[in-house]
């Protein structure tokens, strides 16, 4: 565990320029009208790898203390499971369509 | 790390309950993960909203997505992004001792913070103008759908949140600069630099995921 990792400057421009090119990626995909699930699939799938992006190489997760990495890792695994859990009620009412 | 050059190393920082300052550095920047971790189950809730209301009214996300321009939400990403750039070539001047570079690095992070917000404030202008305000206040005729008004207080609550913790972090960069200017960091002491700039990033992930959940729906 280094808690001082020092990033050149060039490769911090390299992050950047890499998170701005899966921007304008994440902008062009839309031109082309991927048919309906997998376009959020996509949309969603590029959001996901510049977090990685931003957090392993901007938070220096990729240098870090793996329990840091643990709770970043936990964070993600229990909203998921917040959205799992929250669906398994609102997909599935018989009258799924409450008044507000 | 124990090499010590005893006369060299500045220690003002140093707590009394730490070993060395390692350990000091290491204990706060866990405690800032920790504190991150909350943050993601917060704005959490509000994205299992987002699904939840999503799955229910599929075709209400497609049209009031529309009253969104792309345009200004994807500066409004590349602004961000270069903000974190910025954020972390601050901290990178503070490991090395550059102590202009670091409030050089946090003035450009503030501008950029500052342009987000314009833009934002600009968006939000232009909808209230319009009557698209949330829940029961909503009064604008041109989204074909009775449900409209639920996409915009959820976009508004989203952005909304996002917002306060980009003005946060101004007042964060501000303070930060404040103690620069007093010679309080140095490379053996930038905490405050390295944990502000972790809550920043996540500021930066939680938009990267609200730009095409909101702004790229077509």
């Amino acid at each position: 565990m280094s808690g001082h990792h020092i990033s050149s400057a060039k490769f911090l421009w390299g992050v950047g320029i890499t998170l701005f090119m899966l921007t304008i990626l994440t902008v062009a995909v839309t031109w082309i009208h991927i048919p309906s699930p997998w376009n959020v699939v996509v949309a969603i799938a590029i959001a996901v790898v510049k977090a990685l992006i931003v957090s392993a190489f901007f938070m220096n997760l990729y240098w870090e203390s793996k329990f840091n990495v643990l709770l970043f890792v936990m964070s993600a695994a229990f909203f998921l499971l917040m959205i799992g859990i929250t669906l398994l009620d609102t997909l599935y009412r018989n009258d799924p369509i409450p008044s507000f | 790390m124990a090499g010590h050059s005893a006369t060299e190393e500045k220690l003002d920082h140093l707590q009394h309950h730490f070993i060395d300052s390692d350990q000091q550095f290491e204990a706060s920047k866990m405690g800032m993960w920790i504190f991150l971790v909350t943050e993601i189950l917060f704005f959490g809730g509000l994205f299992v909203a987002y699904i939840v209301y999503r799955a229910w009214y599929p075709d209400l996300y497609l049209l009031a997505s529309e009253q969104l321009d792309t345009f200004w939400g994807a500066v409004n990403t590349f602004v961000l992004i270069g903000s974190s750039l910025t954020v972390a070539m601050a901290i990178r001047s503070a490991q090395l001792n550059q102590i202009k570079g670091l409030i050089i690095n946090l003035w450009i992070t503030i501008g950029l913070a500052c342009v987000f917000m314009v833009i934002k404030y600009f968006e939000y202008a232009e909808k209230f103008a319009k009557g698209i305000l949330p829940g029961s206040y909503y009064s604008y005729e041109g989204v074909a759908h009775e449900k409209a008004n639920i996409f915009f207080s959820i976009y508004y609550m989203m952005t909304g949140l996002h917002g306060v913790h980009v003005i946060i972090g101004i007042g964060l960069m501000l303070w930060l600069v404040y103690k620069a200017k007093k010679k309080v960091f140095h490379s053996g002491y930038y905490t405050p630099v390295e944990i502000t700039g972790l809550y920043w990033h996540l500021v930066d992930i939680i938009w990267i995921f609200l730009f095409p959940l909101l702004y790229l729906i077509d």
